[in-house]
């Protein structure tokens, strides 16, 4: 059996839902597609950046790229930053949320400048903690001096570990407070009446949270996991200004190696290789962002 | 030719013929006054990497005479930095927005964007300044190999001079000024206690410190390419000067192996090193932010190995050039020149004093440069910094019978031999493999 053909008001339809979204496709090929695409392709040549000049090497660069210790060294560095300031960031906002939902005095004002860190431009902050870490004059130094707990002031940005763990640090005092407007507003939403029959049955703070509040929490800190390790993932500002991939590259992550390749040594090709790889594994995170999104919405 | 994302083939040439079409197109429309804006005022974009506040005030002033004897065209200040440039640089050329002037860049930078067709030959200009008013020599440093020269300096700057407080070596019983590693090292040591460390040496992941340790190599007796442009880095200079400097990192404040240009001027001046390793803006800074050291300091040739080495003192010889894309080129290259004509040149050298030194003789023996209140207190100092800097060299030019180096913008914006630096001192890798894979990366640069 033949399904009839289209009338002429179907089709008049079909050409202004094309029209319609038209747009949508257009800028998406502009702004996701052409970038995308223009990445790979750039991949595959040796160009030098300020004049663009360049030729085409095929798989070499991702040849390089694997056997190059920088990229590995630089894979490492990117998955401790990643999952250190992670789990602050997350231990951080969840209590700090958990603290924010009490019944306390100035409760509008304290959940208004917790927010503070992620509003401040990461320029300024950088240059407010280097301050508090400079080794001659920070206040971090001076009062750990005073408290008698050093005899000489520490190197705070200098050498490992006290770099990565203070960039890590730093990223978790930036990065927290999203992790508290989200929690904070899924904890609201918590029914009243399952903390009060869990208290008459005889539960503690402890089991009302872990059976209660953390379950409840489950699906929104699994996107906040997502959203913040894809975000972590990418810094480049924060680090760069903080230590600018030292000391002897033990803090340069994925991003900064991309930044010097395309800018520092003018091979735009091999970053662009770089770009690729990172994007790959972004991807990935993509796909498990995607997937449990669309669990949730059928859950 | 150009591709679809505008990447051009060496061999090809769509790109320039495209830009010439664009060129010539664009002159035909607007009727040959390409480059001005709607009421046909001229705007020249300077980029500089030197930005202080009394600095920008001598350019305003520069721009000022300029536009006052130019109407019609307008100068727009815009500062960089000294480890940013190479980046905003990178983006300007290749989306061909560029400035029309840089200055204060060093010249090896500009030798290597030369090299590449992105700055405009300066032969004209320099005819413009008077040659023969260039102290003998002063140009040799913006001659590319193609005998023309891409740009001059704006000064001469002694950018590794050894400072030292004279008070602090009294008292440390020093009687002299050290001239060798191993007196310096003994300095530093006598004059370090009470919260004051020996020296304030760059250890960072950098420029300053690639820029400061290329020094050391050449006061061991060594250098980093042969005078024909081959890696000569793996040689016993080298790896003296990296014991060396391996030595005095118990001599510099702990953050010292995150320091670059900022930390090394500020710790001299504020006190917290007896010694200091920079140029002549110490002494402006030391008069402003810490007068009660003033009487006390003083610099020197920062000293060598030992005593038969020749001295060697870095010069990043900061630049004036004109992007080969920059449009009005005739008004630029008016305006570069213009930059050297006493009224607004002497300012702008007192907005630095003895930072950035003259390189016009006339200006140096005009009583109105000598007429400064930093200039006049420390002649000493000026005039040694002013030798010192008239001989000097930089990567991009190791020595008078180097070759120029197209390659070491990029190489001392890779990081390549500080990272060779924080590899044996932070490490303490053997510095036999560090020295190695260093070569093998310059090596890796030179061929790009």
């Amino acid at each position: 059996m033949h399904a009839a053909p289209p009338s002429s008001l179907e089709k008049h339809y079909a050409r202004i839902g094309v029209v319609l979204i038209a747009p949508t496709v257009l800028v998406f090929c502009a702004v996701i597609l052409y970038p995308l695409v223009s990445a790979i392709y750039l991949s595959l040549f040796s160009i030098y950046t300020p004049t663009l000049a360049g030729e085409w090497v095929g798989v070499d660069n991702y040849t390089a790229l694997l056997a190059s210790g920088d990229f590995w060294s630089a894979v490492r560095n990117t998955l401790i930053w990643t999952v250190g300031t992670l789990i602050l960031q997350l231990v951080f906002g969840v209590a700090m949320a958990l603290l924010l939902n009490q019944s306390m005095v100035f409760r509008s004002l304290a959940r208004s400048l917790v927010l503070f860190p992620y509003f401040l431009s990461t320029v300024v902050a950088v240059l407010v903690w280097r301050w508090l870490f400079n080794d001659l004059y920070g206040i971090l130094n001076h009062v750990l001096l005073i408290a008698g707990l050093i005899d000489a002031p520490v190197n705070w940005l200098g050498q490992m570990p006290n770099a990565m763990i203070s960039i890590i640090l730093v990223g978790a005092w930036k990065y927290f407070p999203f992790v508290v407007i989200v929690v904070l507003a899924r904890l609201q939403s918590i029914p009243e009446q399952l903390y009060e029959a869990a208290t008459i049955d005889g539960a503690g703070p402890f089991q009302r949270f872990t059976d209660i509040t953390l379950p409840q929490l489950r699906d929104v800190l699994v996107v906040v996991v997502l959203l913040r390790a894809i975000w972590d993932f990418k810094e480049f500002d924060l680090i760069y200004l903080m230590t600018g991939g030292g000391p002897v590259g033990a803090t340069r992550v994925l991003s900064l190696l991309v930044y010097e390749e395309a800018f520092r040594v003018n091979r735009m090709g091999m970053a662009s290789t770089y770009a690729v790889a990172m994007m790959l594994v972004l991807l990935g995170f993509t796909l498990v962002y995607l997937r449990q999104t669309n669990r949730l919405e059928e859950g | 030719m150009t591709d679809w994302l505008g990447i051009e083939d060496r061999s090809i040439t769509r790109r320039d013929a495209f830009k010439h079409l664009a060129a010539v197109g664009l002159a035909t429309a607007v009727g040959g006054c390409g480059g001005a804006d709607e009421d046909g005022t001229i705007t020249l974009r300077w980029w500089s990497t030197q930005a202080a506040p009394a600095q920008r005030a001598a350019y305003q002033a520069q721009i000022d005479l300029f536009e006052a004897a130019h109407p019609g065209v307008r100068v727009v200040f815009e500062a960089m930095s000294d480890e940013g440039y190479s980046t905003q640089l990178a983006a300007a050329f290749a989306s061909g927005d560029v400035p029309h002037l840089i200055t204060h860049m060093p010249s090896f930078a500009v030798q290597g964007y030369y090299a590449n067709g992105l700055i405009e030959p300066f032969d004209e200009v320099i005819e413009a300044i008077g040659a023969d008013d260039f102290y003998p020599g002063a140009n040799d440093v913006y001659r590319a190999a193609d005998g023309r020269y891409v740009g001059t300096s704006v000064g001469n700057t002694a950018a590794d001079m050894l400072w030292i407080r004279r008070d602090l070596m009294e008292r440390a019983g020093i009687d002299a000024i050290p001239e060798t590693w191993d007196e310096l090292r003994a300095a530093c040591r006598a004059m370090q206690g009470e919260g004051i460390y020996g020296a304030p040496l760059p250890y960072g992941l950098n420029s300053a410190t690639s820029l400061i340790f290329i020094g050391f190599i050449h006061r061991a007796g060594g250098s980093v390419f042969t005078p024909d442009l081959e890696i000569a880095l793996d040689q016993q200079a080298t790896y003296e000067a990296l014991d060396f400097y391996r030595s005095m990192l118990e001599l510099c404040p702990p953050g010292a192996t995150g320091y670059s240009w900022g930390e090394m001027i500020t710790s001299f001046v504020s006190g917290a090193t007896a010694t200091g390793v920079y140029a002549g803006r110490v002494l402006a800074n030391v008069t402003e932010q810490n007068p009660p050291i003033a009487d006390s300091i003083t610099c020197a040739l920062y000293p060598r190995m030992s005593r038969d080495i020749p001295a060697w003192t870095y010069n990043d010889f900061p630049c004036v050039c004109i992007p080969s894309a920059a449009s009005n080129k005739a008004e630029a290259k008016l305006f570069a020149a213009s930059l050297f004509d006493p009224e607004g040149y002497i300012p702008q050298l007192h907005a630095a004093p003895g930072h950035v030194l003259p390189v016009l003789e006339s200006v140096a023996e005009n009583p109105a440069y000598r007429d400064n209140e930093i200039i006049e207190k420390y002649p000493q100092e000026i005039d040694l910094m002013a030798s010192a800097a008239a001989q000097g060299y930089n990567l991009g030019f190791e020595t008078t019978a180097h070759e120029p180096n197209p390659k070491a913008g990029e190489i001392i914006a890779s990081n390549a031999i500080a990272e060779m630096v924080q590899r044996v001192v932070l490490n303490d890798e053997d510095p036999r493999g560090a020295v190695g894979s260093t070569v093998t990366r310059l090596a890796e640069i030179m061929r790009s």
